[in-house]
């Protein structure tokens, strides 16, 4: 058996503060809106997959969804997690392992835990909890934001990116934002309004970091004989990759190269595509130097040329390559992890529903989720034809 | 908080058992770090295994100390209170001399607009408790 799998129905919870929603509210309502979204009832979804922070929360979310999948992925790998969980949710379908898999994600980052994320938080995370690797780390200081910030740091000194070049990507994703009324941030931002804001961790501005929402959304795959007899728009999987390189940044064998570079052209040559054939581009942008370092890893721009092209203004709608058309992490929505909004954000433009941010004629999106501190990767081509 | 270091507690790991060697040495203030006699190469945090090669068959050495600085941050926001108060401050990866293995480490007493790719770096130990002392950086002429 070798299926061909489609996107069934997307949903987006409430957000960006929705202060009176726990996270597994919020997973439950995305989850409603998206089966709804596909016609289908909660017991049509054979297969759950999600990511959290603690353990079995993927079952957590079933009980509480009074749902009892065969197939379960809990794969929590950071935000790329979704990406992982499409990659094994396609392959099971494909397979027959199982029919119809919802993926979902929700998180109230902002209204439990405030704004910290990636800075240190007070009392947290230490001791003998501390996980072995982050003995030889925690104590230092470092951050989230600073291992990301050293990363940027090695590639502005081998390829000469500057800061304006990564500040391009963030005032080019708030234009994005301004047309998505449920975006966070959506007044315009120039190349100075990033220079000029607080430097976080060189070189990284505030700006150059994605926002603290609350928020959530689910993504139901299923066999494309079922998404046709749903009627909404097909969008077909067609192709998808995962891989890692390193838990601690200390261990990441090149700053200035992820697993991208090899999740993006296992995933392309699957779904029969070249970087060139892709309409719109959904990239976590948990900072700019991630959307910067991935263009080329993906074979968007040469290794090193990710500055220049991002600063030419691809990434706006009309341009190249469309990225992040709902104003993605930097400035529309981030509840801790993004890699699920990727999918769903790629869906809605290939079914011609993005409204004001609608690529025209949007026929190829990669959706590609980055986790941890540039850790796992993973790359799901998306199209409107099967491959 | 722990006995005059002002470190608090939550910052001093728990010493594993395959990185007693490492702690100790930091009291006495030698960089302890595994060579593998597969490979020949470096790693460092300790391990059972080489992270390079796989091989089992490692040696303890007692490192030079000296390193180069392959990439840096300057923190300037950092929740943690100690470090909050310390902010900004510069955070490397350094690669020792000995090849292989790479260290994240504070160089706390260097100005961040003195901080550069490239710079040579020497090690230094912070004293945070009983059982082991923090490994840092500074400069080296």
């Amino acid at each position: 058996m070798n299926r061909r799998v489609c996107v069934a129905g997307v949903g987006w919870a409430d957000g960006p503060k929705t202060p009176e929603l726990t996270a597994l509210g919020l997973q439950a309502q995305a989850f409603g809106r998206a089966t709804a979204d596909a016609g289908l009832t909660k017991q049509d979804n054979d297969g759950l997959a999600s990511a959290g922070y603690g353990g079995m929360h993927e079952v957590q979310l079933a009980e509480y969804l009074g749902l009892t999948p065969h197939w379960l992925d809990s794969t929590s790998c950071g935000g790329s997690s979704f990406e992982f969980h499409a990659l094994h949710a396609f392959r099971a379908i494909q397979a027959g392992d199982a029919d119809t898999v919802a993926i979902v994600y929700g998180n109230n980052e902002l209204s439990a835990a405030g704004r910290s994320l990636g800075t240190g938080r007070a009392g947290g995370g230490g001791g003998a909890a501390m996980p072995y690797p982050m003995s030889f780390e925690l104590p230092t200081g470092l951050t989230l934001v600073g291992a990301y910030a050293m990363a940027a740091q090695r590639h502005k000194h081998q390829y000469g990116t500057t800061a304006e070049h990564l500040a391009s990507i963030a005032v080019q994703t708030r234009e994005h934002a301004a047309r998505n009324p449920h975006a966070m941030y959506r007044d315009p931002i120039t190349i100075d309004d990033v220079l000029n804001s607080k430097l976080v961790a060189d070189p990284l501005h505030k700006l150059d970091c994605c926002v603290i929402s609350d928020g959530g959304c689910a993504l139901i795959l299923t066999t494309e004989d079922r998404a046709r007899d749903l009627g909404r728009p097909l969008v077909y999987v067609r192709g998808a990759a995962a891989g890692m390189t390193h838990h601690s940044i200390q261990a990441m064998p090149d700053l200035t190269v992820t697993a991208g570079a090899v999740t993006g052209p296992k995933a392309f040559a699957e779904a029969g595509i070249r970087a060139t054939d892709v309409d719109t581009f959904q990239m976590y942008d948990s900072f700019t130097y991630t959307v910067l370092v991935c263009l080329e890893d993906l074979g968007f721009a040469p290794k090193g040329e990710g500055g220049p092209f991002a600063a030419s203004g691809a990434l706006r709608l009309g341009a190249a390559l469309p990225t992040n058309t709902d104003g993605g992490g930097l400035s529309a929505t981030h509840p801790g992890m993004r890699g699920l909004f990727l999918l769903c954000e790629a869906t809605r433009q290939l079914r011609g529903e993005a409204g004001e941010s609608q690529v025209k004629g949007a026929e190829i999106a990669v959706a590609h989720g980055s986790g941890g501190w540039l850790s796992t990767m993973g790359t799901v081509v998306l199209g409107t034809e099967p491959a | 908080m722990s006995d005059d270091t002002g470190v608090p507690s939550y910052l001093i790991p728990r010493v594993s058992p395959e990185a007693e060697e490492y702690f100790a040495g930091t009291l006495r203030s030698e960089l302890r770090v595994q060579c593998c006699d597969d490979c020949g190469l470096h790693h460092h945090y300790p391990r059972i295994a080489c992270p390079h090669c796989g091989s089992g068959r490692l040696q303890w050495i007692t490192a030079s100390g000296l390193g180069t600085v392959h990439s840096f941050t300057v923190i300037r926001q950092q929740g943690i209170p100690i470090f909050k108060a310390q902010v900004p401050f510069v955070v490397a990866l350094v690669d020792l001399d000995e090849p292989g293995a790479r260290f994240i480490a504070q160089l706390p007493a260097l100005s961040p607009a003195d901080a550069a790719i490239g710079m040579r770096v020497q090690v230094q130990f912070r004293p945070a408790s009983d059982d082991l002392a923090f490994v840092e950086f500074a400069a080296h002429d």
